[in-house]
């Protein structure tokens, strides 16, 4: 039998009674907790297809290692499936890949969280969301998933607010993440994951500052609808455009109607899309206030047509399709400056 | 009412199983003569480079050698292995580390992880922040083992004052500065 070697507490299962000690444990996130059993835990270990002490991830810079064991126990409290073992793992896998600079988002006081974007088969074995409301509101799984996750940032990465995080607003996905698949079926292009080198099965991880919608009622080609992308990503006051900020990306959900309708119709080549929201993406450097004058010019911001773009290439705006399919919107995620979303394969049990 | 065994959520946040903890050197370091002290800078705040101005000179006059690094904000993938090597190199040519500033949540982060890198190596290590951000900067030194790494505090907030007044909080900070290091005057 799985032997697991998490300190055993007393613990009154009742509902109530079981929150109110893990609140007062300094375990929970203020929602009501599943209690921990041991026979919970070894379900979910079980399902990872993993050994208990199995170090998925260790974070250096912090001193933190995740194991299976730690994964499942805040997963059960959390309200997840044992199903998602192997999706959570692979999500810390890649949210603490170097360049998602973890353990500064978690210190930081910026609002920021590492959003889940699945891709592959997985999203229909779990229900992930990836259509109508699919960044909330669907009744799906997608907020315990996201859930056991910053439950893991709580009880293993430390993440606490007034100790180890200065986040000075947070944001409500601090408590239930965002977790959202990609809406294949309704994409004219490769999945997101694929088009960054993981096929099937796989989970990106994205600092993520809030998300935020894009309206356009009347837009009728892609050029239009990318336009108004690209133009209303860029704005002053967002990470990407901190002179010092030259790692930085910018992740847009493209509604499927647009997709399929518009956009895939006029730009049947991602990398088109990429480019012309990355054109919109950017301001005049007369539009800054004169105090960032300065740093723009010393760190190269400013490009010979006097336009200072929000991130550095093409390649870093980040587009996948998801949502209902009554079009109108795009959800966009400004980034925490200095990551670069992160992807790994989501490895089912043997 | 039912009783029942859970498990813990928890891991210890101390850093016993991934290093070492060593303890830091003695700061009774006595005089600054022949020393080489190295300061971390960032690239975020002018108010640290006001403040590195002001007391590079002043130890300078006590007879140390003064080695400026100044840490990318951009510590992500190939850029991390980057400054991460600078690290590194700064380190070497240094015998002593003032690692500045913990001013914000992640560049607190960064302060204390240079900060012990240089008590790691069992070098006398300062991080320096501002007073907003003292707690965070003193889990963190805790987290990564050193829970005694000292913090030298700066008032906050400091990036909103004027150079001139910037560089008086830095000459009225000297003396302190000095009292961490051990420096007798």
């Amino acid at each position: 039998m799985t032997t697991l070697t998490s300190d055993r507490v007393e613990a009154d299962l009742d509902p109530a009674a079981f929150m109110a000690q893990a609140e007062a444990a300094g375990w929970g996130d203020g929602l009501p907790l599943i209690p921990p059993t041991e026979e919970r835990v070894r379900e979910h270990v079980d399902a990872s297809g993993r050994p208990p002490d199995d170090v998925v991830a260790v974070l250096e810079t912090v001193a933190t290692r995740f194991t299976v064991e730690k994964i499942a126990v805040n997963a059960v409290m959390a309200g997840t499936r044992p199903a998602t073992m192997p999706l959570l793992c692979a999500a810390i896998e890649a949210m603490t890949d170097p360049s998602q600079e973890l353990s500064g988002l978690n210190a930081t006081t910026a609002p920021v969280v590492s959003a889940l974007f699945v891709n592959g088969p997985i999203r229909h074995r779990l229900h992930v969301p990836f259509a109508g409301g699919c960044f909330g509101g669907e009744a799906g799984p997608g907020p315990a998933i996201g859930r056991a996750l910053r439950l893991v940032m709580r009880n293993v990465a430390g993440q606490r607010i007034g100790t180890t995080s200065e986040s000075v607003f947070g944001q409500p996905a601090r408590v239930t993440g965002i977790v959202v698949g990609e809406f294949e079926e309704r994409s004219p292009w490769a999945p997101l994951a694929e088009r960054r080198g993981v096929p099937g099965d796989a989970v990106t991880a994205y600092a993520a500052m809030g998300t935020a919608n894009i309206l356009d009622m009347v837009a009728a080609t892609g050029a239009d609808v990318l336009e108004v992308i690209g133009k209303s990503v860029a704005y002053l006051g967002t990470n990407a455009f901190v002179p010092q900020a030259v790692l930085a990306e910018v992740a847009i959900a493209i509604n499927p109607t647009w997709a399929m309708e518009i956009v895939g119709r006029d730009f049947p080549d991602i990398r088109d899309v990429q480019e012309l929201i990355w054109r919109h993406a950017s301001l005049p450097v007369g539009w800054f206030p004169a105090h960032f004058h300065p740093d723009l010019e010393e760190w190269g911001r400013i490009k010979p047509d006097g336009r200072v773009h929000l991130v550095s290439s093409p390649e870093d705006v980040i587009v996948f399709v998801c949502g209902g399919n009554g079009g109108l919107h795009a959800t966009f995620m400004q980034c925490f400056s200095g990551t670069l979303a992160a992807t790994r394969s989501v490895r089912s049990p043997a | 009412m039912s009783k029942g065994i859970v498990l813990d959520p928890t891991v210890g946040g101390a850093k016993s199983s991934l290093s070492n903890d060593r303890p830091h050197a003695s700061f009774g370091l006595g005089s600054l003569r022949g020393r080489v002290l190295g300061i971390r800078g960032d690239e975020l705040w002018r108010s640290w480079d006001w403040v590195v101005n002001e007391w590079r000179s002043a130890l300078e006059s006590e007879g140390a050698r003064v080695v400026f690094w100044r840490s990318a904000g951009n510590r992500a993938g190939k850029e991390a292995e980057r400054v991460d090597r600078e690290l590194q190199a700064f380190l070497d040519e240094v015998d002593v580390v003032v690692s500045g500033l913990a001013n914000c949540g992640s560049c607190t982060m960064w302060t204390v992880h240079d900060a012990l890198a240089g008590a790691d190596r069992g070098m006398p290590a300062v991080a320096v922040a501002t007073e907003q951000f003292r707690g965070l900067a003193q889990a963190l030194t805790a987290r990564g083992g050193h829970p005694d790494l000292p913090l030298q505090i700066l008032p906050y907030p400091l990036e909103t004052q004027d150079e001139p007044d910037v560089r008086v909080v830095a000459r009225s900070a000297y003396a302190d500065l000095l009292g961490t290091l051990g420096v007798a005057r």
